[in-house]
């Protein structure tokens, strides 16, 4: 099968970041590909790995962004094309699908694949906004695939259980980060990736129709109470009537 | 408020000045390193296991011979793509940056310079991934910061030469496939002898590789001797062309080199710990971390962190320019290894008790960096090597009074003054 990847890049959660005057302070200023992303291209490289097929990754991004496209060329995808976008664009889902739509309406990709989400948003919005733009039939959450030949065999994980949905293709599926363990681009793959191509197309991308004003941090949780006495009896007889009237725990 | 937050890992964002390249491979290094590793360092450092399976893993990752060309297994990459593989590798344990310093610096790189086109197809693709381990002999029990006295000895004989003596101290050998032995080659008995290399095999008659037990550091790595007792090695593994205390001396460069960068992520290590550690921990009412005392010592440790990353990243830089000088190198190991080491002793001071519990993992880093101060060049040899760069007086053998005493009469050591700039 023919597999487009649509990755992007994330700060990297693992980087200390903070919130001061509403906005978003990133100390470190590191990067990384998506890690909803990261699943879903190793999904397609594992069905390529075992069936064949072509790997592309698509990703919107600006100019520093182009090093996380060249991970997922490390990783082992065959091709890259780069939606370059101004550094200082602020584009929201629509903005991002439309330029996504605009590239992929007339790919010959058998599969297209996203993460369910965005590591950093979790708006969880491109891959089924995309997959109506381009018309294809699209399966979300996916924690497993398998190939059964023009068709994927997609496993999604619902509230209460997992369903197993037989896809035929051309079709669309949003990868959950539970479904493989992404592989660390080795050595020779990152030397390799410099010789695989890569198209970078100067995109113009829509004004946004929705913007974030300002961040803020979760409430901090409230001081916990300390049940304190000499009897222990006394003391778990205490806790359990907190438990059950106050808190309804138990 | 500045445009430009404070990075409190990279004060002076030295990671921004690296290429797409070296990034990529330096986020793989830790990615592996952090999920590989550092999960088994606590037992591999305490109950003193270094898990065969490392060196597959990291000539899965390509990890192992960096530098070395592609033909023979290697990745082709820069001195500074080496450099920070041995951060991230320290950065969870001196045993493992070792690991990979010896296969790579001891071991493949003299292969690739010094080795016949046989040696090289014969030895490097399977030491690339990790199928064959290397060591590096050339200490000696009674000759270690002055190798020039060694007294192993290979004697020509018939088709090869007899090796005979001991080296001891020797990262990797009681597991190594391969060693690369330095020894006084001789054509005959009377012949004062001068320094050659040779490929001596496990297996070979005569050779054998005892453990040392019972090390207090880089106790994830396994160290052992080398005794040669009639070994018979064929002129076919022995190094054509290279004579004297250059070649093992090239060889060191390039292991210092690593370790300079290895030191960086040790230290990064023990500075992200205490850091946590003292915002959590609270004692008369507030955390540690509130208290001038300890605010001082981590802005201390960040900045000394941030003087060997600039150092280590300027080293990398000018190496991959081809205008690195082994002098460099001394004061970039010496200068890095040294306050890497105060740090962790720092760092240990303030974790209190828990600093003394192996969970907490700053003691293993303290511990290990005695030895990684000590070995490749002590703090102080490294101090004569600038010593003599800077007056252009070798102080390695102390001139003392003129008599019959041991040091007054002996020769100077052959020191590195032939020893390639790059």
């Amino acid at each position: 099968m023919r597999f487009a990847v649509c990755i992007h890049q994330v700060p990297d959660v693992a980087a200390p970041a903070q919130v001061r005057d509403g906005q978003l302070v990133l100390d470190a200023g590191r990067v990384v590909l998506d890690a909803y992303a990261a699943s879903a291209v190793e999904a397609a490289l594992q069905l390529k790995e075992s069936h064949g097929g072509e790997v592309e990754v698509v990703l919107v991004g600006p100019q520093k962004a182009a090093e996380t496209l060249r991970k997922a060329l490390a990783m082992g995808a065959d091709r890259g094309t780069h939606l370059l976008i101004p550094e200082d664009a602020a584009l929201d889902s629509r903005a991002v699908v439309a330029l996504l739509a605009e590239h992929l309406g007339g790919s010959e990709a058998d599969a297209i694949l996203t993460g369910k989400q965005s590591q950093d948003t979790d708006a969880g919005l491109v891959g089924g906004m995309l997959a109506e733009a381009l018309g294809r039939p699209y399966v979300t959450n996916a924690v497993g695939l398998e190939q059964d030949g023009d068709s994927l065999v997609v496993t999604r994980q619902g509230d209460r259980g997992q369903e197993v949905i037989a896809l035929p293709a051309p079709c669309l599926v949003t990868c959950s980060n539970d479904m493989n363990d992404p592989r660390i681009p080795n050595l020779k793959g990152i030397m390799a990736s410099k010789k695989k191509p890569v198209e970078t197309v100067e995109a113009s991308p829509e004004a946004p129709a929705v913007r974030t004003v300002a961040y803020a941090m979760p409430p901090e949780r409230e001081p916990g109470q300390r049940v304190e006495g000499d009897e222990p009896a006394a003391v778990a007889q205490t806790l359990v009537r907190l438990l059950s009237d106050e808190a309804r725990a138990i | 408020m500045p445009a430009q937050p404070f990075n409190i890992d990279d004060a002076f964002l030295f990671e921004s000045m690296l290429g797409e390249e070296e990034r990529l491979i330096m986020e793989s290094a830790r990615d592996y390193a952090q999920s590989k590793l550092e999960p088994r360092a606590l037992e591999g450092n305490q109950d003193e296991v270094f898990h065969p399976e490392i060196p597959r893993e990291m000539g899965e990752m390509g990890l192992l011979g960096i530098t070395v060309a592609e033909e023979y297994g290697g990745a082709g990459a820069s001195y500074t793509a080496y450099g920070l593989v041995a951060r991230e590798l320290e950065r969870v344990d001196s045993a493992y940056r070792s690991f990979a310093s010896v296969q790579s610096s001891l071991v493949m790189f003299p292969i690739e310079a010094f080795g016949t086109a046989e040696q090289k197809e014969r030895f490097l693709p399977k030491l690339a991934t990790g199928e064959m381990i290397g060591c590096f002999g050339l200490t000696e029990p009674n000759h270690g910061s002055d190798p020039g006295s060694m007294v192993t000895t290979a004697l020509k004989v018939d088709g090869g030469w007899k090796l005979n003596g001991a080296k001891m101290w020797i990262t990797n050998s009681p597991v190594a496939d391969v060693g690369v032995v330095w020894a006084k080659a001789k054509e005959s008995k009377d012949d004062p002898g001068v320094i050659r290399g040779f490929l001596v095999e496990k297996g070979m008659e005569g050779y054998t590789a005892p453990k040392t037990h019972n090390k207090m550091s880089l106790r994830a790595s396994i160290t052992g001797e080398m005794v040669f007792d009639d070994v018979f090695v064929p002129e076919a593994n022995v190094f054509p062309e290279i004579r004297g205390l250059k070649g093992p001396f090239m060889c060191l460069n390039n292991a210092r080199y690593g370790i300079a960068w290895g030191a960086v992520g040790a230290a990064e290590d023990c500075y992200r710990r205490a850091r946590q550690y003292v915002m959590e921990r609270h004692q008369f009412g507030h955390p540690l971390g509130s208290m001038q005392l300890v605010q001082t010592k981590l802005a201390n440790m960040l900045t000394e962190i941030t003087q060997m990353q600039l150092l280590a990243w300027r080293l990398g830089d000018l190496r991959d320019k081809g205008q690195g000088h082994h002098s460099m190198v001394s004061l970039a190991k010496r200068n890095n290894v040294g306050t890497a080491l105060d740090i962790a002793r720092v760092a240990r001071d303030m974790m209190g008790g828990n600093g003394i519990t192996g969970e907490y993992r700053v003691i293993h880093h303290m511990v290990n960096l005695e030895s990684v101060n000590t070995y490749e060049g002590t703090y102080d040899i490294h101090g004569l090597i600038l010593g003599r760069e800077l007056t252009g007086i070798q102080a390695f053998t102390p001139l003392g009074n003129a008599s019959s005493g041991d040091g007054a009469t002996t020769a100077p050591p052959q020191v590195a003054k032939e020893v390639a700039s790059n």
